[in-house]
């Protein structure tokens, strides 16, 4: 059943669909820009299989002038650039739904099961592009126009775009696009769909930017100085060595792509031991491959962001898809025992701000950490506030970079655990910065020394208690009090944050519990949280129930419901609406 | 200048008597001192075996890295730190096994590293296992029946992957081999020196008295170290019969081949500069950035 819209609010969800190599997720993106400067809030979601060509992709976007927090279901207008797409999306279309379509791809006659409720709008799209002499990736642009054609929202905002899109190439180029555009705006004008709003450009008091997960962590990371940014491809976390090579070489990044995630971790130690601030990012199996090297950093106690954004495992799984199963992987990951944060943003705030603290957090405990994170925040775009960047501070810890020390020791016993950290070029700082274990100098002979080890075992684990107290605390959403009470980590705070507003319009009180530290775990508050619940539950994207296996390990407590997903989608709001409302009764 | 001593640290070498590291570590504290590099000026990076052992007995500012991954280490200090002199010590089932994959793309990089590979043709510290540089038909404790494949060669590896200074020394010529150093050191991108050390435990055929037999310096018989193809040639030398006489199986040491001027990694990188560290002393903005999103 589609969502009743409440009265007085404006929002429309618009799906573009079709094989891959049609430019669909750029057209889309190019929608959500218009939407965006026009003032409503949007959020998309990119929905496409592991390949290049053919298979099905699609460009979710929602837009609204109301705040919103995550993506739906439910589709008021389907651009669909091939039969396959109305097949598989005419469940979620509202009723008076559009489906835009080029009759030249196929015929509405043959599409079992389209009701007579829906607007059906064909667009002449290859006809379009022959007419003005453009290229076939260009329907994507007369499908833009027809779609603004239906809203009867102003073209002026997609041709504003176009302009942009194409300002570095030929002028020829945006004027074809733009001459697309109109044809398709036409078209779909003279129709004579009803359009249920008259939407046109409003005013907001504050900006917005249009953003993914990938590019907050990368901002964060520039933000707070990184230096150096190692990483071989990997879905999803590809696209932030694409920023980072593209924006970080020219503010003072040395960005490399490696010839492996072994190479990529380890440089990054390398990168931290001269001093460098130092990331890498992958994904499941590429952070498979530098858990020795993470454990590295641990021993050797350098200061390392490492990005995990997870998609469904094991091995190659489904690689352009999300899950949240590798939370127990980011807590125990490598051999031994020694500290380490997991933190986990659950949209796109709190990964530009998790990744700063991040960088803090590691400099300070000279220890590395992992930023959590998974497709669905990663490779999708939501309006937002742009980043409170007043808030970014650069702490470095005990760290000497230059000058002279004396009678020093690299891992000097401490009462924090903390030692003094003097990179290479210090003089007086000869060390050994070792994988054995070691003696406070470094040296490994001395490492198995009974009490050696007893030592400096002790003195890095004495970390965490220091970490209990830096690290950013968890995230309280919804009233104190309330009916249900539901513990979540990472993204799936995005879709429960929406369903709770719905819930609330309806009377039905919800309050949430972000888990943003994973590691060390917020027990105390958890046992608080839990413990004022009338109804409790934990909502996490896994099969085995890996946040609440926490819960039961570290407060010695439970829930009384869990909701799961593991199809390789993100919770939709309309899921977590039901889950809640079946667990009141 | 310190003095060659003042490189040794309070720990005695934990090597087998008359091991080939000894050699080794003494040339290197040689040449360090003799170019007189002050111990804020350098760094060592070690991968794990016996040679990684030496983390020990180098005064240095150094990083005992894991086993085949030395070179990853290195390259990143070297790229975040260009004050630096960065030299990497890896051994020949470390550098060579685990950490083939790394030697091939550094050649490729051509970074300015000293890459010093001790190679004794043999795993020491796990008790004599076959390494990927033993000789064809060795019997080892995990090759009873011989080794079946061909040799690693590190040199001919080294000059089909661009590398602009490839040399191989003997650690039972200490003066020779401390020289080699110095240029290497002294070379401007990756230098490889690939080093036999024989192992006197476990490595029963490549001893020092096989390889004394067989040793030739380059230099002394007007070797031309700028024919890049005469040099793989002389790579070849590394696949010989496993009884081959001494005339049969000489060993080329010094310098094979090297290039001048070659562009390193880092001088066509747009972030390189002065130290990292110095990138992080505040906030970066990025303002400019953030309105792009806008």
């Amino acid at each position: 059943m589609p969502r009743e819209i409440p009265e007085g609010v404006t929002e429309v969800r618009i799906r573009i669909g079709g094989p891959a190599g049609f430019g669909i997720k750029a057209a889309g993106q190019s929608l959500a820009r218009v939407f965006t400067r026009a003032g409503y809030e949007t959020a998309d979601l990119t929905e496409y299989p592991s390949l290049i060509k053919g298979g099905h992709n699609t460009y979710h976007l929602r837009i609204c002038d109301r705040p919103i927090h995550s993506h739906v279901l439910d589709t008021d207008i389907l651009v669909a650039l091939d039969k396959d797409t109305v097949t598989k999306h005419l469940g979620e279309l509202t009723e008076g739904a559009a489906v835009i379509f080029d009759p030249k791809d196929f015929s509405m006659d043959d599409v079992e099961g389209v009701r007579d409720d829906l607007c059906i709008i064909p667009v002449p799209m290859t006809d379009i592009i022959y007419e003005v002499e453009g290229k076939k990736i260009m329907r994507n642009t007369v499908a833009l126009g027809a779609v603004l054609g239906h809203m009867k929202f102003p073209l002026s905002f997609l041709e504003e775009s176009i302009e942009e899109q194409f300002s570095h190439k030929d002028p020829s180029i945006a004027e074809v696009n733009k001459r697309c555009a109109q044809a398709g705006y036409e078209h779909a004008g003279k129709n004579g769909c009803s359009f249920p709003y008259d939407m046109g450009p409003i005013e907001r008091d504050e900006p917005r930017i249009l953003i993914d997960g990938n590019e907050a962590i990368g901002l964060g990371a520039l933000a707070a100085g990184i230096g150096m940014y190692c990483a071989y491809p990997m879905t999803p976390a590809s696209s932030l060595l694409h920023f980072m090579a593209r924006h970080g070489e020219d503010r003072g990044v040395v960005v490399k792509h490696t010839e492996d995630e072994l190479a990529a971790m380890n440089m990054v130690v390398g990168g931290a031991f001269g001093g460098a601030r130092s990331m890498c990012a992958t994904s499941g199996g590429g952070f498979s491959l530098m858990t020795e090297a993470f454990g590295l950093a641990g021993v050797s106690e350098s200061a390392v962001v490492v990005g995990l954004f997870t998609r469904p495992g094991p091995a190659t799984g489904m690689p352009t898809w999300t899950e949240q199963s590798d939370l127990r992987f980011a807590l125990h990951a490598a051999q031994g025992e020694f500290p380490r944060v997991v933190l986990a943003p659950g949209d796109r705030d709190d990964a530009f701000h998790l990744t700063w603290q991040a960088f803090n957090i590691a400099d300070v405990l000279q220890t590395p950490v992992i930023l959590l994170g998974d497709s669905y925040i990663s490779d999708n775009r939501s309006s937002v506030p742009p980043f409170d960047t007043s808030r970014v501070t650069i702490d470095r810890g005990k760290l000497v970079a230059e000058g002279e020390v004396t009678d020093y020791l690299r891992y000097r016993v401490t009462e924090d655990g903390i030692s003094e950290r003097a990179l290479p070029g210090v003089k007086g700082a000869t060390q050994v910065v070792n994988s054995y274990e070691h003696d406070e100098y470094g040296y490994g002979a001395q490492g198995e020394n009974a009490d050696v080890r007893i030592a400096q075992n002790e003195k890095r684990m004495r970390k965490m208690d220091l970490a209990r107290d830096i690290v950013p605390p968890p995230g309280y959403y919804g009233p104190d009090e309330a009916d249900l009470s539901v513990l979540l980590w990472g993204s799936t705070k995005m879709p429960v944050r929406e369903a709770m507003s719905w819930l609330a319009d309806e009377g039905v009180s919800v309050n949430m519990m972000q888990v943003v530290t994973l590691w060390p775990f917020p027990a105390e508050e958890v046992a608080e949280f839990l413990g004022k619940a009338k109804h409790s539950a934990i909502i996490e994207g896994n099969y085995t129930g890996q946040l609440q296996s926490l819960v039961r390990e570290q407060c010695l407590l439970d829930v009384e419901r869990t909701l799961h997903r593991y199809d390789g989608r993100p919770f939709a709001p309309e899921q977590v609406y039901e889950f809640v409302k079946e667990v009141l009764g | 200048m310190p003095g060659v001593k003042e490189y040794t640290t309070p720990n005695w070498p934990t090597w087998c008597p008359g091991c080939g590291n000894f050699g080794m570590w003494e040339a290197l504290k040689r040449a360090l001192s003799e170019l007189d590099l002050d111990f804020h000026e350098f760094s060592v990076v070690w991968g794990i075996g016996c040679h990684g052992n030496g983390a020990d007995f180098l005064r240095t500012h150094g990083f005992h890295a894991l086993h085949g991954r030395a070179l990853p280490v290195a390259q990143a200090l070297k790229l975040a730190r260009p004050d630096l002199k960065v030299i990497v010590e890896a051994g020949d089932g470390d550098g060579y096994g685990l950490g083939l994959g790394h030697y091939v793309h550094a050649l490729r990089r051509n970074i300015d590293l000293t890459y010093i590979a001790h190679n004794n043709q043999i795993y020491g510290l796990t008790t004599g296992q076959a390494s990927p540089t033993t000789d064809q038909l060795m019997r080892s404790p995990s090759t009873p029946k011989g080794v079946l494949e061909e040799p690693v060669n590190p040199i001919g590896l080294a000059l089909s992957e661009g590398a602009t200074f490839v040399a191989r020394g003997f650690a039972g010529d200490i003066p020779h081999l401390t020289d080699l150093y110095k240029q290497a050191i002294e070379h401007k991108g990756f230098a490889v020196v690939d080093v036999f050390q024989p192992c006197v435990t476990f490595n029963r055929h490549n001893t020092f008295p096989w390889f004394r037999e067989r040793v030739y310096k380059l230099e002394e018989e007007g070797w031309d170290a700028s024919d890049a193809v005469a040099a793989f040639d002389l790579s070849l030398s590394t696949f010989h019969d496993l009884t081959c006489e001494p005339d049969e199986c000489r060993v080329p040491v010094g310098v094979y081949y090297r290039k001048e001027g070659v562009a390193t990694y880092e001088e066509n990188l747009t972030a390189y500069g002065d130290p990292l560290w110095k990138r992080a002393t505040q906030p970066r903005d990025i303002s400019d950035l953030l309105e792009k999103f806008s």
